[in-house]
């Protein structure tokens, strides 16, 4: 590797707030980290665009030629093979952003967003077979919509041996308060209450509960099956305990964006009619791991705007409960900062060779979104999951923004 | 323990203003450390100093009990002979009060105050008081309260929700630790907001070794002068860069195109700042800080502080949980009612002393031309907790 590795970034669509503008910016402009404005010690050569749309007047107009104008070091290649071998015959990168969120594609009958992320996936690959030459990919987000193909890339990255990171920001962002969640606890229950829509927020919130699960006793031992709850079958299950209440409680204590439910007050606890009210479409994705621990993923759109989570741990008086803190533009801030630890991880990768957080977990939270979907898709039946026998450890520090 | 019985005394009380999102929370709960605390007390009465459009005083005491009644004096004696409360809120923000000369807002929050000493002093009881931001816009004012809850023997707790927020990242300056220089960045109208700022400062600089030692001299300077400050290094560059790198909330650039910036190193930040200040305070042990009020560059509240012997700086955001929620104020409650079970409050209110008289002299340099002011009746001197007390838990 040269002194300076060099990065090639392939993307669906680059405007404001897209994630492509969040990820490859902070490589290109720098970022606040650890006190100071820092830039990353490496260069971003090469940018992939699916899709440039040349009206200027659009909404949110494309950023990609602008930022290729402003920094000559970056040329925009027509091909992700010609953004990889920068326009050459060999493997030119010493590493790969594959950030496949936002962009104008289809939506299938299950409402699941059909980005092209296996599909940007397999030309990377293409390239790494053809050169007999790999280096390190993060994908931003979840593998893939479709099971299949989530397993497939994480077969290609295992049979090519390079280093392979994805997911969201959740489990690297701040936490309100800053705490870690204790390697080897005996975790009883865990629930995240968060907010967002289906195939979308759902992954965050099952990112923010992987991240913390798998800290437990033996690690993660994989899902036997998953199980969605909404509209009127969750109000049941709510009042049923099929979750519990003291957890989903604690949450809502974790919260910043509390609706209120009564004019006059501007932070009161809703009673469950009030509940009712505030959110027109409750869902919850319940899962059981292999080694029994019920984990559950509740959104409420309309109630709260924020990631929490809560966890009973054996021995413990109290719930353990926190926030993971998104500063989200435009409404409270002008940058999405949660970006900055993601890509932040993503460097360290590209330094070391090494993925700092196990792939698995994406793995793991890939497939459970798919099986939420499809759950909904099928009346809320549960969804064994056998193929989610996936086990793993996490690393023995969270790689939490807390510096 | 008996359940507290809450007098509330306030400018007003309305939806979002202080009296509103601080005094409900003792009759409705508050999130803190992962539960809904919902603290043994009543509301036994209000007095508010206006009812604007919107006035929620009277709802409020139907709903929680209590009265409102027309004096002082009364709503601490629950209409009888004696002090009839276990603890004072006195929540003087918000409201139609005139400015002075130097743009302070004349809140009444002393004049609150001393009635309710008058109430103490008559009826030979004393209750804790929480006095809501700044003791007063006048120094003299606040020392005076400030002795009078010394003389007799109730606690004050005092000041913003900032020294108690969530800080991102969670850094607490070590008890005793020797700090070089501190800066902090601000947003926001004077007076209100540059007081929010101070205190966040002065809740980390107070932990320096030997304690807060009180104030030697201020100035404030505003408009161009205070980037010829800055490269002359009347403060610190890379405290700045520090600070800012904390920030969210960038603007120009970052609001066109949501691009990251490095606001000092490319130039952008002399532009984008409508009208700068900068505040500096220099403390009796030589500790020289800067406030910068940078209104136009970003939207929210950043430290830096160089520590003897570390490389590099320490910084973090205090975080301003989003509106209407304004968490925050939770985390300042969960103090108040610390102070009112236990009879000690959790910070001293010199904290707040301190930070009332050093912008009230800041303000008065802007009036006078901008000029060094020797600050000698600002000796103010105290220890601080050797506990943290912001958002950790």
């Amino acid at each position: 590797m040269a002194d300076r590795p060099k990065i090639a970034a392939i993307t669906t669509v680059y405007h404001k707030y897209s994630h492509t503008q969040h990820i490859v910016d902070r490589f290109l402009e720098g970022y606040g980290w650890n006190g100071r404005h820092h830039r990353p010690a490496m260069d971003l050569v090469s940018l992939y665009v699916d899709q440039v749309d040349p009206d200027p007047d659009i909404d949110r107009p494309d950023l990609s030629r602008e930022r290729a104008e402003r920094f000559p070091q970056m040329t925009i290649y027509p091909t992700v093979a010609d953004a990889l071998t920068l326009g050459g015959s060999d493997l030119a990168v010493d590493g790969v952003l594959l950030v496949a969120e936002h962009g104008s594609y289809n939506r299938n009958e299950k409402g699941q967003h059909l980005y092209p992320r296996y599909e940007l996936f397999k030309q990377i690959a293409s390239v790494y077979r053809t050169t007999g030459k790999s280096a390190p990919v993060f994908n931003d987000k979840h593998l893939s919509w479709n099971w299949d193909w989530c397993q497939e890339m994480y077969d290609i990255s295992q049979e090519l041996d390079f280093a392979f990171m994805a997911g969201s920001s959740l489990p690297v962002t701040w936490r309100t308060p800053s705490l870690e969640f204790p390697l080897d606890a005996e975790v009883e229950e865990a629930v995240s209450v968060c907010y967002g829509g289906v195939d979308s927020y759902d992954f965050h919130g099952l990112e923010t509960l992987q991240c913390m699960v798998e800290r437990r006793k033996g690690g993660e031992s994989g899902v036997k099956w998953v199980q969605a709850y909404s509209d009127d079958k969750f109000w049941q299950a709510h009042a049923d305990g099929v979750w519990s209440r003291e957890l989903f409680e604690a949450n809502l204590c974790r919260s910043h964006t509390l609706k209120p439910a009564r004019p006059g007050f501007n932070n009161p606890f809703p009673t469950i009619d009030e509940m009712k009210q505030l959110v027109e479409k409750p869902i919850a994705y319940q899962y059981e791991h292999e080694d029994g621990l019920l984990s559950t993923m509740i959104m409420m759109s309309g109630m709260v705007e924020d990631f929490n989570f809560a966890a009973r741990i054996k021995g413990q008086d109290e719930p353990f409960s926190t926030q993971m803190y998104l500063p989200m533009p435009p409404a409270r801030t002008t940058l999405a900062n949660f970006f900055s630890p993601l890509v932040n991880n993503v460097e360290q990768m590209f330094l070391t060779g090494q993925a700092t957080y196990p792939v698995e977990r994406t793995l793991l939270t890939s497939g459970l979104v798919i099986g939420g979907v499809d759950s909904l898709h099928q009346e809320q039946a549960k969804i064994e999951t056998p193929h989610l026998k996936i086990a793993y450890q996490s690393t023995d520090e969270s790689t939490f923004w807390r510096t | 323990m008996a359940t507290k019985r809450i007098a509330v005394i306030a400018t007003i009380y309305r939806y979002l203003s202080h009296a509103q999102h601080f005094a409900d929370r003792f009759f409705v709960g508050y999130p803190y450390g992962g539960k809904w605390n919902r603290p043994d007390c009543q509301l036994v009465s209000i007095y508010v100093d206006q009812k604007p459009e919107g006035d929620q005083s009277e709802d409020r005491a139907r709903e929680f009990g209590g009265k409102v009644y027309p004096t002082i004096a009364e709503a601490l004696r629950c209409g009888g002979d004696e002090l009839a409360c276990d603890a004072v809120l006195i929540i003087g923000e918000h409201g139609e009060y005139p400015d002075n000369e130097k743009g302070q807002k004349l809140y009444p929050r002393y004049e609150f105050f001393k009635q309710c000493v008058e109430v103490f002093e008559a009826d030979g009881r004393t209750v804790p008081v929480y006095n809501d931001k700044h003791l007063s816009y006048s120094f003299d004012k606040a020392q005076e309260m400030v002795d009078d809850g010394h003389r007799l023997d109730f606690p004050i707790l005092a000041g913003s929700s900032l020294p108690v927020t969530y800080r991102l990242p969670d850094v607490e300056l070590p008890l005793g630790c020797k700090i070089e220089e501190a800066l902090m960045v601000g947003c926001g109208g004077s007076d209100p907001m540059d007081y929010h700022a101070l205190e966040a400062m002065q809740c980390m600089i107070e932990r320096r070794a030997g304690g807060e030692t009180g104030v030697k001299s201020v100035q404030m300077i505003e408009g161009d002068a205070v980037w010829t400050a800055g490269e002359e290094g009347r403060y610190s560059l890379g405290l700045l860069e520090s600070a800012l790198s904390r920030s969210d909330s960038p603007c120009g650039k970052t609001d066109e195109d949501g691009r990251t910036q490095d606001l000092l190193g490319n130039g952008e930040l002399p532009g984008l700042v409508e009208k700068p200040a900068a505040y500096f305070i220099e403390h009796n042990d030589g500790l020289k800080t800067t406030l910068l009020m940078l209104n136009g560059a970003i939207r929210d509240f950043t430290f830096a502080c160089k520590l003897e012997g570390e490389a590099d700086p320490i910084s973090t955001q205090f975080f301003l949980t989003p509106v209407p929620n304004v968490t925050y104020s939770a985390c300042l409650v969960a103090k108040i009612w610390e102070m009112i079970e236990t009879g000690k409050a959790p910070f001293p209110a010199e904290r707040t002393l301190i930070v009332s008289g050093a912008l009230e002299s800041c303000l008065t340099s802007k009036v006078e031309n901008h000029k060094l002011l020797e600050t000698p009746h600002l000796s103010v001197e105290y220890q601080a907790p050797a506990e943290s007390h912001h958002g950790r838990f």
